[in-house]
């Protein structure tokens, strides 16, 4: 899986480490049980600091999307079902953008387009 | 005999010092990084071209004035080896100035052309990389490791055996030409020095392993190939110098210990002979295999991106010191190889403590 991290955008490096992440396993680039590279191995390939990448794989483990396992490292968990406290934390922070997106004058077909056009895309490639 | 390896190792400089631009990553040009977009730029071609023409010239000129010095004089082998050198250094001085040369003039042709402005500078990393590379287990060094403890008991073994002047120079012949008194320490010294050579090689080795795989956003599996290539090859390059270098030395120390089987053998001569011409012939294969690993074309060129732009943590163009990254050793930006990253401790270490042992022991203990 390539990664791409643009140095100078507002996006904090270790959040679009994150992002990036997620969205490779949900395209399946990246699968479960799949380990990713050490932190010292990952931040000299990308020649950024390794506090940057410990912060996004603790971001990562705080999410549930990965688990710190000794010897193997980050390893990529599996998830068959969501457990409630997930579903909520995903439910409060959906809430902003479904918000905005009103405010800014989408309506409800649209939104639910919107998110099947997201879903496509993650599941095409 | 000093001759033959002074000419060759004129001509062998001359040949890398003139093709060293071309040997280099495609989007470094003499130390200036330029996008990819840009390689096959007019202006950019002709300073590499340039270069190679004034290069070839000098190095041709002084090779010639060598030689028919050489061949009116008729130097005594020292004086010989001492002529070589300094024309070894000439040339290196010369393409090095040339190169700072080229380097201002790249630097004002980027400012001009204003590169950066319209580009989007992005970093790369490729997940799998590191489960594609194929470097060397690092337990192979024990097996040199191993053959130089065991020679090591030998000696000892077999110290009554040992004569009471012990080599400690061999002059191009095969022939000992220094000597040192007997004591158990001078008996094993040549073996000691091996043992830490091989220790800083693995320690070289296992830096390459934890350095970062460096890649090009705008051409990835080019530069990716090239990445690997050139960390499997230096590997496996530095693994053969270790073991040729321990036969050359084991070689010595039975040779010590037991005079009477290596007398009127032709190996005396066949072995120095043979680790010279083996360590030119690998290096050569090294640079080569290394040079040719990112002359694919890229497979498709984005317009809008370029590699981040890393030129403000090389110092004078050559040297690299990024304290953010936890890479011991990068690809050179000039020439073929690595180089250490300044910032980084551990690489001092790897390097300059066996060095230091090494200069310790050679001038402490004699």
């Amino acid at each position: 899986m390539i990664i791409r991290i643009d140095p100078e955008s507002e996006v904090p490096i270790y959040i679009q480490l994150t992002n990036q992440i997620i969205e490779g396993i949900a395209k399946g680039e990246l699968k479960p049980g799949d380990a990713l590279p050490s932190v010292r191995a990952f931040a000299a390939d990308l020649g950024v600091n390794m506090h940057t990448v410990n912060k996004s794989y603790h971001e990562l483990e705080k999410k549930g999307i990965i688990e710190i396992v000794p010897k193997s490292g980050a390893v990529i968990r599996r998830h068959l079902h969501m457990d409630s406290n997930t579903y909520e934390r995903l439910y409060r922070s959906f809430i902003p953008h479904i918000a905005e997106a009103l405010v800014l004058g989408m309506s409800k077909e649209e939104m639910m387009k919107l998110v099947k056009k997201i879903i496509n895309d993650l599941k095409e490639d | 005999m000093a001759l033959f390896i002074s000419f060759v190792i004129l001509c062998l400089l001359a040949i890398v010092q003139t093709f060293v631009p071309y040997f280099v990553k495609r989007t470094v040009v003499f130390g200036v990084s330029i996008p990819e977009q840009m390689i096959q730029d007019a202006r950019v071609r002709s300073y590499k071209k340039q270069y190679l023409l004034i290069t070839v010239m000098v190095s041709l000129f002084m090779i010639l004035f060598f030689c028919i010095w050489v061949a009116t004089k008729k130097p005594s082998d020292d004086l010989l080896i001492l002529i070589s050198t300094v024309i070894e250094f000439v040339i290196i001085f010369i393409s090095l100035a040339l190169f700072y040369y080229f380097r201002e003039k790249m630097k004002q042709y980027k400012k001009e052309m204003q590169w950066e402005g319209e580009l989007k500078q992005v970093a790369v990393v490729d997940l799998s990389a590191r489960s594609e590379e194929q470097l060397p287990p690092w337990a192979i060094y024990l097996f040199p490791i191993i053959v130089t403890m065991g020679l090591i008991g030998y000696t000892f073994y077999q110290y009554d055996l040992l004569p009471n002047e012990i080599p400690i120079h061999w002059g191009p012949s095969g022939e000992p030409d220094a000597f040192t008194k007997k004591t158990p320490f001078s008996a094993i010294q040549m073996l000691v020095l091996l043992l830490l050579l091989q220790l800083m090689f693995l320690g070289i080795q296992l830096g390459i392993k934890v350095s970062g795989i460096k890649l090009s956003a705008t051409n990835l599996s080019a530069s990716k190939n090239r990445q690997l290539t050139l960390r499997k090859s230096s590997s496996w390059f530095s693994y053969y110098t270790v073991l040729l270098i321990t036969m050359l030395i084991v070689y010595f120390q039975l040779a010590t210990i037991h005079p009477e089987r290596f007398q009127d053998s032709q190996l005396k001569i066949l072995i120095p002979l043979g680790f010279f011409i083996l360590i030119l012939a690998g290096t050569v294969v090294f640079m080569v295999k290394v040079g040719r690993s990112d002359k694919r074309e890229p497979d498709s060129l984005y317009s809008s991106i370029m590699d981040i732009n890393d030129d403000r943590y090389w110092k004078a163009g050559l040297f690299y010191f990024n304290k953010n990254d936890p890479s011991i050793f990068v690809e050179k930006r000039f020439g073929v190889g690595w180089t250490l990253n300044l910032a980084n401790p551990i690489g001092y270490i790897i390097i300059f403590l066996p060095l230091f042992f090494i200069l310790l022991i050679t001038f402490l203990f004699n």
